[in-house]
C-alpha cells in the first residue's frame, strides 16, 4: 500500500498537500486488508490517525464494502460505539482496491482467538457494555442502515438458503456432519423473528476494541445484513468465541449475557428459537471455514489466516456440531 | 483435517516467499514499510506448523481407530477419510429417510468421536 496513494487521495479531500506517516498493515483480518496511518496536512498542520479497509485479492467472505460503510454511518453518533466513517470508494482506482477510510479509534485493543482470559477482572463490566451494544444494534430498522428488510417469517429461511448455497459451492470433501446440520435446520421449524433489524453478522470476542472495562468500538461490519436478532446473539454466544472461558464472548455467563441483551433490545430470547440459531451458528461457522480452506486448496490465496481458519475453527465447529446433533438425536 | 498437509505447507511456503522474505530484505533500509504484518504472517505460520506437526504425529493412529470403528457399518469404505465420510453420510441420510433412529445415532456417535479426535490432534485444550 504505497503512502503516495493515500497522500494524493486525502490531499484531494482536504484541499492541501498531505504527508502520510506510520503506515502499518494489521495482521489477521481475512475479509479486508486493514492499514492504519497518520495523515498530516502540510498547510494547516492538521494531523489525524486513520484506518483504511480495502478488498484483498482473495477473501474469506464476499461482501460489499459500501454496505459496511453505510452501517458505520448509521451507527455514528449513536449509543453503539463505532469508528467514524470518512470516505468510501467502490471503484479500485482511488485506493488501489475498493475500500473505505475511517477515523482511527486510539487506545484500545482487540482480543485474539486463542488468548486465555483476555478481559480479566473487567469481563463483567465490559460484557455488560458489549451485550447492551448488541441489543441496541437490534433496535435499528434495516432501512436506517441502507439494508433491505424481509418479512419476519422469512429471516431464517433466507439466511439458511444463502449459506446452504455457499456450502454446496465450496465444499471439496465429503462433510457429513455439516450436511447433517443443514438438514436439521431445513426440517426444523423456527419461530418468525420477533423483529427484523440490523444484524451485525460477526459480533463476537475479537471484533471490538476495548480498554479495561470500556467498550471503545464495535468493528468488522462486513457481514452486516437484515435479519433475526437472535442470529447475532447465537453467534456471539458460540463457544468458539469464548476463549475457553465457558462464558459468552469470554465476558459473561450465558444467562447474564441473554438478560443484558433482552433489556437492551426489548426482545425475548425464546429458548427454542435460540436453540435453532445456535445450531445455525455452528453450521455457519463450519461453512465459512470450509470456504476459507477452499481458497487455499484452489490456490487463490496463501494467507496463513485462511489456512488457520480451515484448520482450527473448522475442526472446532465440526466437533461441536457433531456433539450437538448427537445430543439432539438422543 | 480440512486442508491436507501438503496444501498447508504449500500455502505457508508461499506466504514466506511473498510476504515475509521481501519485508525482511528491506529491514534497515530507508523508507522500509512497517514489518509488523510480515512478523504476524511469520508467527501465524509458526503456530500452524506446530499444530500441523502434532497433528501429523497422531494422524495415522487416528485414521486406524476411525476406520476400525466404521468398518462394521460401511465395510471396505471405512478405509480413507473421504470414502469413509461419504459412506457414513450415505448411511446417516438413508437412515433419516427410513426413520431409523438407531442407525442415525450409531453413525452420529462415530462422527462425533472422529471429530473430537481430529480436534484433539491439534493439541489444543478441549472447549469449556
Amino acid at each position: 500500500m504505497p503512502a503516495e496513494i493515500l497522500a494524493r487521495y486525502i490531499g484531494a479531500k482536504w484541499g492541501e498537500p498531505v504527508v502520510i506517516s506510520g503506515l502499518k498493515r494489521f495482521h489477521g483480518g481475512a475479509a479486508r486488508q486493514t492499514y492504519r496511518f497518520d495523515a498530516t496536512g502540510q498547510d494547516s498542520g492538521r494531523r489525524e490517525g486513520m484506518v483504511l479497509r480495502r478488498d484483498p485479492a482473495s477473501t474469506l467472505i464476499e461482501t460489499d464494502r459500501a454496505v459496511e460503510f453505510r452501517a458505520l454511518q448509521a451507527f455514528s453518533d449513536s449509543a453503539v460505539p463505532v469508528p467514524e466513517p470518512l470516505w468510501c470508494e467502490s471503484d479500485a482506482a482511488p485506493l488501489g482496491a475498493a475500500g473505505f477510510i475511517m477515523r482511527e479509534v486510539p487506545g484500545g485493543r482487540a482480543a485474539s482467538l486463542l488468548e486465555p482470559d483476555p478481559y480479566g477482572t473487567d469481563a463483567t463490566a465490559l460484557g455488560t457494555a458489549l451485550f447492551t451494544a448488541l441489543g441496541t444494534i437490534h433496535r435499528m430498522a434495516p432501512e436506517a442502515a441502507g439494508l433491505t428488510a424481509m418479512a419476519p417469517q422469512d429471516a431464517a429461511r433466507i439466511r439458511l438458503a444463502h449459506w446452504r448455497a455457499t456450502f454446496d459451492a465450496d465444499k471439496f470433501r465429503p462433510e457429513p456432519v455439516i450436511e447433517a446440520g443443514f438438514r436439521w435446520l431445513e426440517r426444523t421449524a423456527v419461530a418468525p423473528a420477533q423483529r427484523v433489524s440490523v444484524v451485525h453478522g460477526d459480533f463476537r470476542s475479537g471484533n471490538f476494541l476495548f480498554a479495561g472495562p470500556r467498550l471503545l468500538a464495535v468493528l468488522d461490519w462486513e457481514m452486516v445484513h437484515a435479519g433475526d436478532p437472535l442470529e447475532d446473539l447465537a453467534w456471539a454466544m458460540d463457544p468458539l468465541w469464548g476463549n475457553n472461558s465457558g462464558k459468552a464472548a469470554a465476558v459473561l455467563p450465558e444467562a447474564d449475557a441473554i438478560a443484558v441483551w433482552e433489556a437492551a433490545s426489548g426482545l425475548r430470547a425464546d429458548a427454542e428459537a435460540l436453540r435453532w440459531w445456535r445450531v445455525f451458528a455452528q453450521v455457519l461457522g463450519a461453512t465459512i471455514w470450509v470456504s476459507s480452506a477452499r481458497e487455499i486448496v484452489d490456490g487463490r490465496s496463501h494467507e496463513p489466516v485462511l489456512a488457520f481458519a480451515g484448520m482450527v475453527p473448522y475442526r472446532y465447529h465440526v466437533m461441536t456440531l457433531a456433539q450437538t446433533l448427537l445430543e439432539m438425536a438422543a | 483435517m480440512s486442508l491436507s498437509l501438503a496444501q498447508l505447507l504449500n500455502c505457508l511456503g508461499m506466504a514466506q516467499a511473498t510476504e515475509v522474505a521481501p519485508a525482511l530484505a528491506l529491514v534497515g533500509t530507508e523508507g522500509a514499510p512497517d514489518a509488523g504484518y510480515a512478523a504476524g504472517t511469520a508467527s501465524t505460520t509458526a503456530a500452524l506448523l506446530m499444530l500441523a506437526a502434532g497433528d501429523a504425529a497422531s494422524a495415522d493412529a487416528r485414521e486406524a481407530v476411525a476406520a476400525a470403528a466404521a468398518r462394521p457399518l460401511v465395510g471396505d469404505a471405512a478405509t480413507g477419510r473421504d470414502t469413509r465420510m461419504a459412506a457414513l453420510g450415505d448411511l446417516l441420510f438413508g437412515a433419516e429417510a427410513m426413520g431409523d433412529a438407531q442407525v442415525q445415532r450409531t453413525v452420529l456417535v462415530l462422527l462425533a468421536a472422529a471429530a473430537a479426535a481430529d480436534y484433539a490432534g491439534l493439541g489444543l485444550a478441549p472447549p469449556e
